[in-house]
């Protein structure tokens, strides 16, 4: 059977239209009109994303702030300005993503799981270049350590860039969730550059990169429980 | 290859234009003034205006119905479905960006109740063997030409929603990815999914016609 047979199948099936009940309609505009009042829009997607930036931004800066910047003021000038730039680049990339999960039928150009292995792959790929120093000492307990420093800055970020984004909609509340916690995972990188003074390879390329999928795994699954207990009981 | 992914002309020019979302709805509908569409209707109703929100109600809610019949098969659901949709669309109008295609905003509203829905009904399903059963047997219905939900009857859940959206809507390519937050290459890979599996179907239930006609 060619596609041209099927098209005609799908033309036939479609031309058997019900009737839509009228009193449906009239039920539908007496339910909205009591409440209907004049809206404002949401405000553009460049200035959302800056604004959810702008609070990634501060909340690593505040976390480093309070535990001491010993990774930024052992890092030389080629470190600095390769990490912290991709990591900037990284956060406006994704916190435009997440603002496009949050406004329905927005024109999706790289989908959240693209955007969390683009950010995973960008930040191991510039870790690999810059830190060559192969030992590891106390691999697995600063690791972990790390590792829980980044995820616990990443929830402040993470809530904070949500409350930014509240007047949203989420349509996937799944993948909005994993974008956002990717974002948060990258504040939290971005924390633990700026306090982290152990350059060992294996240690930043494990620990400090897991923040960032950790993250958008904790807010995908996140996303899908606060839909399920949101959805309305009705239907 | 039959039903190429990456030909517009597989799944025929009138989806492949789609320069124009809302041309294709066109009604004269009480509050709707000429030359108006979904789009400038959305800007008014997010400013209060009732008579603008009832020409949508009025407009929209056809198609919505449709969509919500091609992948539910229940009319009493279809109906519901699509008063609740309406109230999470009056909810978050605010969301809807002017000068933005509207179709696409509606059905992804649409789309997001729908999913709920759904998973409701497999939570629900989820260990009685009945409805198991009863999915079952109605999964391996042969299509035939003229029955909208034997058609749909193979497809999976998001292939039932990108046919109905791309086939009996006649949204774009555009439209539809917009609609279901995804690419347009994936929409694509969607449909010639589909039509595979309806291609096997339909030369299963043609074959065994046959080897029946032949016994007989």
């Amino acid at each position: 059977m060619k596609d041209e047979e099927i098209d005609d199948l799908w033309k036939k099936a479609a031309q058997d239209p019900q009737e839509l009940d009228p009193r449906v309609l009239q039920h539908i505009g007496d339910s909205i009109k009591p409440t209907l009042r004049p809206v404002r829009p949401l405000p553009s997607v460049g200035r959302m994303a800056v604004g959810v930036v702008l609070v990634c931004v501060a909340v690593s800066l505040a976390g480093a702030a309070r535990a001491g910047f010993f990774g930024l003021a052992k890092m030389n000038l080629q470190e600095r300005l390769l990490v912290f730039p991709t990591l900037g680049l990284l956060a406006c990339l994704v916190a435009v993503g997440f603002v496009h999960q949050m406004i329905p039928a927005s024109r999706v150009r790289i989908s959240p799981r693209a955007l969390l292995a683009l950010s995973s792959v960008a930040l191991l790929a510039v870790f690999a270049v810059l830190f060559r120093d192969y030992h590891t000492d106390h691999f697995f307990s600063a690791g972990i350590t790390c590792l829980l420093t980044g995820l616990l800055h990443a929830i402040p970020a993470g809530l904070l860039s949500w409350l930014v984004l509240r007047r949203g909609f989420a349509a996937s509340a799944a993948a909005a969730g994993l974008i956002a916690g990717t974002l948060a995972g990258i504040a939290g990188v971005g924390l633990l550059e700026l306090h982290c003074p152990n350059f060992q390879a294996a240690h930043i390329l494990v620990w400090h990169t897991a923040v960032v999928p950790v993250s958008a795994a904790f807010g995908a699954l996140l996303g899908r429980e606060l839909r399920a207990r949101t959805r309305s009981p009705k239907t | 290859m039959p039903g190429a992914v990456g030909g517009c002309g597989d799944f025929g020019a009138d989806v492949c234009e789609g320069a124009e979302p809302s041309a294709k709805i066109s009604m004269e509908i009480p509050g709707m003034h000429s030359g108006e569409n979904l789009e400038t209707l959305m800007v008014r109703y997010q400013q209060g205006d009732f008579a603008a929100a009832t020409a949508l109600i009025e407009s929209i809610s056809p198609h919505l119905h449709h969509f919500f019949l091609a992948t539910s098969n229940s009319r009493a659901d279809a109906d519901d479905l699509l008063q609740e949709t309406w109230l999470r669309i009056h909810k978050v109008r605010h969301t809807y960006r002017p000068g933005e295609p509207a179709r696409p905003w509606f059905y992804a509203i649409a789309r997001h109740i729908r999913v709920d829905h759904y998973r409701k009904i497999v939570r629900a399903a989820a260990g009685e063997r009945e409805l198991e059963e009863m999915s079952k047997s109605v999964s391996s219905a042969p299509p035939h030409a003229g029955g909208l939900d034997a058609l749909m009857a193979p497809l999976s859940e998001s292939q039932r929603e990108v046919i109905a959206m791309l086939k009996i809507e006649g949204m774009s390519l555009e439209e539809v990815a917009r609609a279901t937050s995804s690419s347009v290459g994936s929409v694509k890979q969607k449909v010639h999914r589909a039509y595979k599996k309806l291609r096997e179907t339909i030369g299963r239930a043609g074959s065994r016609k046959c080897r029946d006609g032949g016994l007989a």
